[in-house]
Formats: C-alpha cells, sequence, structure tokens
C-alpha cells in the first residue's frame, strides 16, 4: 500500500482522460436512432424495406452499448470480446435453425 | 491501511487488483452466458410470434407511444450509470451515489411502466397462455423485466453500502461489474423493442 502513496502523483497523470462528452455524444446518436426506427414504423409499416432498416439501427445501437459504454473498444479486452462474439455466433445459428430449418410457425 | 486506499484511488480502480481483474473477466463471462439465454428466448420468439392463439395479434396489441417511453428511459439510465462511473473514476462518492441513485429510479419507472403494460394486455386477452405468441413475449419480455429488478436490487444494495465503505478497490470493481450489467440490460432491451415490438407492429 505504501507503494500506491508513493505513486500518488504518477497515478494522476495516468487517470484515465475521460470527459462525459464521448457518451452524451453516443447516446444522443442513439436516441436519434431509436426515433429514426419508432418514426420508420409508425409512418412506413409497408415497406418491404423497414424490418432490415430497424434491425440493422439495433445492431448499431448494440455495437454502441458494447465498444462505447462497456468499453470493449479498450485494451485488454479480448476474452470478453472472444465471448461476446461466440455468444452472437450461436445466438446467429438459433435463429437460423428454429426459423428457417424447423420452418418457424 | 483502508483510509490510505480510499484517498489515494488508483487511475482504474476496479482493474487495480488481481481480484478486481477476475471479478470483471468473470462477469463478461457471464454476460456471454446471458447472451445464449437471451439469444434462444429470441430464437423461440421469432419462430412463434405470429402463432396469436385466441389473444389478440401483435399489430394491435401493442402501443408505440408507450414502448418509446420505455426505451427512453432506459436507454437515458444507461447514460447515468456511465456518468457514475466516471464520478468513480474522479473519486467523487456523493457524484457515484448521485447518478446510481438516478439509474435506479428509473429503472424503477420502467418497471412501473412494464406491470402497467402487462395488467393492460391480460385484460385484452394477451396472456401466457392465449396463444405460442403470448407464452414466448411474457417469457422473453419478462424474463428481461426480472433482469431490471434484479438489477434495481443490486445497485440498490451496493448503494446502502457505500457512504460507510467509500471508494475504493474493494467497492470498485462492485460497482464497475454492476455498470456492466445495466449496459447489458439495456443492449437487451435494443433488440426487444426492434424485434418485438416494432417488428410485431409491421406483422
Amino acid at each position: 500500500m505504501t507503494a500506491h502513496a508513493n505513486h500518488s502523483e504518477e497515478n494522476k497523470s495516468l487517470r484515465p482522460q475521460e470527459g462525459p462528452k464521448r457518451h452524451i455524444i453516443t447516446f444522443i446518436v442513439s436516441i436519434f436512432l431509436t426515433a429514426l426506427a419508432f418514426f420508420a414504423v409508425a409512418y412506413m409499416p409497408e415497406s418491404p424495406f423497414v424490418i432490415p432498416f430497424i434491425v440493422l439501427i439495433g445492431l448499431i445501437q448494440a455495437g454502441f452499448q458494447l465498444y462505447v459504454w462497456m468499453h470493449l473498444d479498450q485494451k485488454g479486452h479480448e476474452f470478453p470480446t472472444l465471448g461476446i462474439w461466440m455468444g452472437v455466433f450461436f445466438v446467429a445459428a438459433f435463429i437460423i435453425v428454429f426459423i428457417y430449418w424447423l420452418g418457424g410457425y | 491501511m483502508s483510509t490510505e486506499v480510499s484517498t489515494n484511488l488508483p487511475p482504474h480502480p476496479e482493474k487495480a487488483t488481481l481480484e478486481g481483474k477476475n471479478k470483471v473477466l468473470g462477469f463478461w463471462l457471464f454476460l456471454g452466458g446471458e447472451v445464449i439465454l437471451f439469444g434462444s428466448l429470441f430464437a423461440t420468439f421469432i419462430a412463434l410470434r405470429t402463432a396469436f392463439g385466441s389473444g389478440p395479434a401483435s399489430q394491435e396489441l401493442f402501443s408505440l407511444p408507450l414502448t418509446a417511453v420505455a426505451t427512453f428511459i432506459l436507454l437515458t439510465s444507461s447514460l447515468f450509470s456511465v456518468l457514475g462511473i466516471q464520478a468513480m473514476h474522479r473519486n467523487d462518492l456523493s457524484g457515484v451515489l448521485k447518478w446510481f441513485g438516478i439509474t435506479v429510479l428509473f429503472g424503477l419507472a420502467f418497471l412501473g411502466l412494464e406491470i402497467y403494460e402487462f395488467f393492460e394486455y391480460v385484460h385484452e386477452g394477451h396472456t401466457m397462455s392465449s396463444g405460442a405468441f403470448g407464452s414466448a413475449f411474457y417469457t422473453l419480455v419478462g424474463f428481461h423485466g426480472a433482469h431490471v429488478l434484479g438489477g434495481v436490487c443490486w445497485i440498490t444494495g451496493l448503494l446502502s453500502k457505500l457512504p460507510k465503505k467509500g471508494l475504493n478497490v474493494v467497492t470498485a470493481p462492485k460497482l464497475y461489474v454492476a455498470s456492466l450489467y445495466w449496459h447489458f440490460i439495456d443492449l437487451v432491451w435494443v433488440f426487444i423493442f426492434t424485434v418485438v415490438y416494432l417488428m410485431g407492429k409491421v406483422g
């Protein structure tokens, strides 16, 4: 613990230079994308592109959550990244099997 | 010793100790399992989402304004928990209590809306047993709601101990991991509002 005390000055300079700015920008973009998805469904429910469009928006938002808010973009997150992408792989397999192979309902 | 730790918070207090590092890694492994859990519920829901049975169809059932408000509440609470973690990195205890406290309040607001929504649906004949759509809907959305409730209880528990224990290398990983959990809940909701509500409205 004395080591900590000795390095406290050094630690200050190492303290992550983070501000709320990046997160607030991501938040505003997230809200904007969400609004876009809701408007697309409210005003163009007949369009054949509306489902791919809202799913794409959902994937972008998931990326924001993982890489900006949960810091997967920072160093030392190789295992978490591997874990999450493994999960995504299985989920994609589930969805394909349930809907296209078993034929859905 | 404990006072020294709390006054000299290292730059990344959540990963300053081996225990903290392991806690964060272990939590990511748990989240990997959660991805599979929710993924299988999503796959089930997508496969059964038009099997309305005796209940109403999703197009007439869902109300977009209600879902939009719930989505806004949950996205905003995710931002607040990030601000809470940044306050933790600044060694600002009152900031942590404030931002995580607001996160919990927004979580409760979301739960209130969800309970109101489920009551309305049951009155309209959309129940767990009205059809495969109903079963899949309540299992998926209810599981997510239970996760929100779990998060609310968890963060409340952490906050209740925090004024006494302070911010240090023991409490920091706990807060960090709770915020990861909260973001993950938000991530799942992004897919719920897209796949369940918006796609349900489109048909």
